[in-house]
């Protein structure tokens, strides 16, 4: 049986190692867990979403006129909004009592006040050292962490600290318990403890969802697993603790014949036994799968992108009663900054005048919304395949100054275009034609034309 | 739109509460407080030139109220007319408004548990009948109406006939509240019941003071942490994570 003890801090991988490492699975969050994390997720959205637009005070008010505005006219009135807020704090409370009740002694007292958020040495040389790093003060190696490092064990802490807060003082505000001045004193712990967890969680979030070293954590929110190497580089003591489990339960249910050799690199010969081929395989499933469609750096096979843009044009005539488009919503941007520039000139122009309505203001429309959500869209998509830089695309042969002049020139005649066909290739082209109205094929034939001509004449710019 | 006011008349009131009692029972007010309430002033001056007079205390919906602004939910606000509502389904009873309101015109009513006040009894007048006090009043000494309608009792007493705000030169908020009477019983009523600065409960000057800069500092500095972070993430741009 292999003896070796093993290492104290991660040693280098040959390249055929890190390889194998990075196949192997290794299981992090208990299903029960992810479940109540994207729970958690969710009334934070919701919470946080009523909870600034309910504070409407100019002494306490912390986000603007527009969005309290608009937050209460989609809840029809602010007290619908208070008593939503209100709904999904109280479940919100009773979900986390029962996980607390009845998982305060295996889990919530043990396995996470004392053991997984726990701070140890290392986690205080973790932070030191972190910070000096981004001072450039030191380049020191990063001490080996647990299940969670020292940042999120921080965080845990503050959460931990600040959720009873936020229920008792939520519960004492929502039924006006104890007295007055209690009340009073509510108010404002409330919005600290919120305030608090905020600041942290912009973190927690920017970790998970952008940061790019520590994406494996956010996956493993969803999947339940993080590749060995990933707990290996970044949790190298949970990464022990994890061996010698396994290997106490090879060495029980197989006689410690375990070790094949191929699979512990770092421990030199054989420290680690490898987990049993079908085993792996068992494990790897889902995440292969979910990675290979998600997470592939190569993009999608235009067909399937066809048939995804029809549906979404189909859900969006169903939901919005209207197509998808993109100049439209250009033309309503500047008609609002044209009506903040030159009111009169605005509201006489028969042409910007057909934007404006007494009352309401033209960026209130799908449109100038669905802008931002295809932004999101193809940030997300770039993330997920990893793709995310700031770039130019250009033809090898034009300097950057060639391709921004090019696009702006493009950029004038695809807007001054759309505006006489009344549609861009969204607008008219696409949702035109799929309610097939004869002006949107016409305008179609033209694309194709103008295109294939065009591309022609500009072809030495691109190739 | 019309601009509510309500006037009394100090040579009329005769002090007997009449007032507070048709209020109490018209808006269901619990024992031991009151919408509005008549504070008599006591005798002052020396004999034979005593003057003695009284205060009815209520809210004076104010042209720049105090009250508004520390309502965290917005529960407090001002309608166009000038009448100063509470939105009883917001209101969380958290006593900012009883502490900022420089007349002490509102308490936080026991049974709800939520600030209440005199409202120009609104639903009455809406449905043009008389607020329950000026009914009531046996001298005829309260009128209310519309300062922006010229025939108005209100209009004429204001603006002819010289009744005077509760105002001092600290606290100068617009009530919209007047008293007519002879000046020395005005003067009088003045100074024995002076309107105190707003006030903030101790929690919200704890938060001015050091929690709200904690707060924002803390998530100013974080903001600012990933915001570095990320630009020089998008500089150096990916790597493909260890796969």
């Amino acid at each position: 049986m292999a003896t070796q003890p093993l290492p104290i801090a991660p040693v280098p991988l040959t390249v055929e190692q890190a390889e194998a490492m990075s196949q192997r699975q290794i299981k992090k969050h208990h299903v029960a867990i992810m479940l109540l994390h994207w729970f958690n997720a969710a009334v934070w959205l919701f919470e946080l979403a009523t909870g600034t637009a309910l504070i409407a005070s100019p002494y306490f008010r912390v986000m603007p006129y527009w969005y309290i505005n608009m937050m209460t006219t989609l809840f029809g009135s602010r007290a619908n909004m208070l008593h939503f807020h209100i709904a999904v704090g109280i479940l919100w409370v009773v979900v986390f009592l029962v996980y607390g009740i009845f998982g305060f002694r295996t889990y919530l007292a043990r396995q996470i006040l004392g053991k997984e958020i726990a701070l140890d040495r290392d986690d205080f040389r973790w932070l030191s050292i972190r910070a000096l790093r981004i001072l450039k003060k030191s380049d020191e190696p990063l001490p080996p962490q647990d299940s969670y490092n020292a940042g999120q064990k921080l965080f845990a802490l503050l959460v931990y600290a600040m959720i009873p807060i936020i229920m008792i003082t939520g519960l004492i505000m929502a039924f006006h318990l104890v007295s007055t001045a209690v009340v009073g004193w509510a108010v404002v712990l409330h919005f600290t403890a919120v305030g608090l967890v905020v600041s942290g969680l912009m973190i927690h979030v920017y970790m998970g969802a952008v940061f790019p070293e520590e994406k494996p954590a956010f996956f493993s929110m969803i999947t339940g697993m993080v590749s060995e190497l990933y707990a290996y580089r970044h949790h190298f003591k949970w990464w022990k603790e994890v061996k010698m489990q396994e290997e106490a339960w090879t060495h029980q249910f197989q006689g410690g014949s375990g070790s094949t050799g191929v699979a512990s690199p770092p421990l030199g010969e054989s420290a680690i036994p490898s987990v049993a081929p079908e085993k792996a395989e068992a494990k790897r499933g889902s995440p292969g799968m979910f990675r290979r469609i998600f997470r592939s750096p190569e993009y999608w096979p235009p067909y399937v992108a066809g048939v995804g843009l029809g549906l979404t044009l189909l859900a969006t005539f169903v939901l919005m009663g209207q197509g998808l488009g993109a100049s439209g919503a250009f033309t309503r941007y500047l008609v609002a900054i044209l009506a903040w520039v030159a009111p009169h000139y605005t509201f006489h122009s028969s042409y910007w005048s057909n934007y404006i309505q007494p009352g309401q203001s033209p960026l209130i429309a799908f449109l100038t919304f669905e802008i931002f959500g295809a932004m999101l869209g193809g940030f997300v998509s770039g993330w997920l395949a990893g793709r995310l830089r700031i770039t130019v695309d250009k033809g090898p042969r034009i300097s950057r100054r060639t391709r921004y002049a090019l696009a702006i020139a493009g950029g004038i005649l695809t807007g001054y275009g759309a505006r006489l066909a009344r549609g861009c290739t969204s607008g008219l082209g696409l949702s035109g034609g799929a309610v097939l109205a004869f002006g949107a094929w016409v305008f179609m034939l033209g694309v194709f034309a103008a295109g294939f001509g065009g591309a022609w004449l500009m072809r030495r710019y691109w190739l | 739109m019309a601009r509510y006011a309500m006037v009394t008349d100090l040579r009329k009131c005769v002090g007997c509460q009449a007032c507070t009692v048709a209020c109490n029972s018209e808006w269901a007010v619990p024992t031991g407080f009151a919408r509005t309430h008549v504070h008599p002033t006591g005798v002052a001056g020396t004999f034979p030139h005593l003057v003695s007079s009284f205060y009815i205390a209520q809210c004076n919906h104010c042209d720049h109220p105090a009250c508004i602004e520390p309502c965290p939910t917005g529960a407090t606000y001002q309608s166009a007319d000038g009448i100063v509502h509470i939105d009883r389904d917001l209101c969380i009873g958290c006593g900012y408004c009883v502490e900022a309101c420089p007349y002490d015109a509102r308490y936080i009513n026991p049974v709800i548990k939520k600030a209440d006040k005199c409202d120009f009894c609104w639903p009455r007048v809406q449905k043009g009948l008389e607020p329950a006090c000026v009914l009531t009043c046996t001298a005829h000494a309260k009128f209310f109406g519309d300062l922006e309608d010229q025939n108005s009792d209100v209009f004429k007493m204001v603006y002819e006939q010289g009744a005077r705000r509760l105002e001092t030169s600290e606290v100068s908020i617009g009530p919209n509240v007047y008293y007519l009477g002879k000046k020395e019983d005005v003067d009088l009523v003045f100074a024995s019941f002076p309107p105190h600065r707003p006030r903030l409960l101790r929690a919200g000057e704890v938060w001015r003071r050091y929690l709200r800069p904690l707060v924002l500092g803390a998530i100013g500095a974080t903001f600012l942490g990933q915001a570095i972070a990320f630009f020089h993430q998008l500089r150096v741009g990916e790597d493909e994570f260890e796969e």
